[in-house]
């Protein structure tokens, strides 16, 4: 078993580098677990990355996954932690201070100029999804019944999800 | 929109995400577009302005989808709302992770969930769909952010943009736009 502080030593580095960009992580920590501790094998760092994927959070929970493997629920627990303390400082850094620089003219500006960009982003992560994951008819139909319960109806997204999850469930 | 801020309970809020947390499969924008109707249209928590602020930060910081989620809970309820957010977001992945790893560290098998994500996927994508629509109509308004808005979707669908440079490209170009203005006025 290794050293929760070890591991937390790790990971809270890991984290601080992640707050660089998401994609990062995945070279990083496979040099980390696999070659450099030999904690997992290639084969099971490639499992977890998947299993990883397949949960809401980020895909940083593939943290959870490898402090797992080397030091049990503890390990997970303390990898899962650690590895998000840096982002969520900083967010929270920047939510103290939010009200305060909106009142400096410039950045307001170059704030309300950035937004348009964001609805262009949100737009592409829809695309790139789409892409990726919608192979027949039937994933269109799920869409379009999707998209209208959003849109025109005040269902709760919870449940219109779950419900899509059994649809796929029963489907597939 | 008014928000109604001091209200919120830490219980609500740690409600409120862990439930985000427990159904937005997909992560990344379909978190976000979670985030947008319960606690934008919903619950009227957080303007539509200031949820997408906090967006271009946590875009720029690192993972965003827990980074939108500890904004508007600091937003809400200052370090402790914001801490208690982005716990109650993880918490539900966490212990999804563990228990799957148990399941395959124990089995050597991956757990079959992915027949229910292919329900879920195509529903997400009509969310987010249907988020970038309402933003973008009051977050659009004539040609110069028209076009903002397009290229910043072509430069992450097509040219395969890190969504984090494309927004700093983005802020490089609104800061130097905003300069400009100011000296001309």
């Amino acid at each position: 078993m290794v050293s929760l502080l070890i591991l937390a030593w790790i990971y809270f580095r890991i984290g601080l580098i992640f707050v660089g960009g998401g994609y990062v992580l995945i070279p990083l920590l496979n040099h980390i677990m696999v070659q450099q501790y030999g904690w997992l094998t290639l084969r099971e760092f490639l499992d977890g990355l998947a299993l990883s994927q397949l949960t809401p959070g980020p895909l940083a929970m593939l943290a959870t996954f490898t402090g797992f493997r080397a030091g049990g629920f503890p390990g997970g627990l303390v990898a899962t932690v650690f590895i998000f303390l840096p982002c969520v400082t900083l967010m929270l850094i920047v939510g103290r201070n939010y009200e305060r620089l909106k009142k400096i003219d410039l950045i307001s500006s170059t704030l309300d100029g950035v937004l348009p960009a964001i609805v262009g982003l949100v737009a592409a992560a829809a695309w790139n999804l789409g892409a990726s994951s919608l192979s027949g008819a039937r994933e269109f139909i799920i869409l379009l019944i999707g998209f209208g319960l959003f849109k025109w109806t005040r269902v709760s997204p919870m449940i219109v999800i779950i419900g899509a999850g059994l649809v796929g469930l029963l489907l597939n | 929109m008014e928000t109604s801020k001091q209200t919120v309970s830490l219980t609500e809020i740690f409600l409120t995400f862990a439930k985000i947390g427990l159904t937005g499969f997909g992560g990344g924008m379909a978190i976000v577009a979670l985030v947008e109707r319960i606690c934008v249209r919903q619950k009227g928590w957080i303007t539509s302005e200031q949820f997408m602020h906090g967006l271009a930060f946590g875009q720029i910081l690192g993972p965003f989808s827990l980074n939108v989620c500890t904004f508007t809970g600091h937003h809400l309820r200052g370090i402790r709302g914001g801490l208690v957010a982005a716990v109650g977001f993880i918490t539900p992945s966490f212990l999804l992770v563990s228990l799957l790893s148990w399941i395959y560290f124990s089995y050597n098998q991956l757990p079959q969930l992915q027949a229910a994500l292919k329900g879920t996927n195509p529903v997400i994508i009509g969310l987010i769909v249907v988020v970038a629509i309402d933003m973008g109509r009051t977050q659009i308004k004539g040609a110069n952010s028209a076009l903002l808005a397009l290229a910043a979707f072509g430069a992450t669908v097509f040219l395969k943009l890190n969504a984090a440079w494309v927004l700093l490209a983005a802020a490089l170009w609104s800061l130097a736009a905003s300069i400009w203005r100011r000296r001309c006025s």
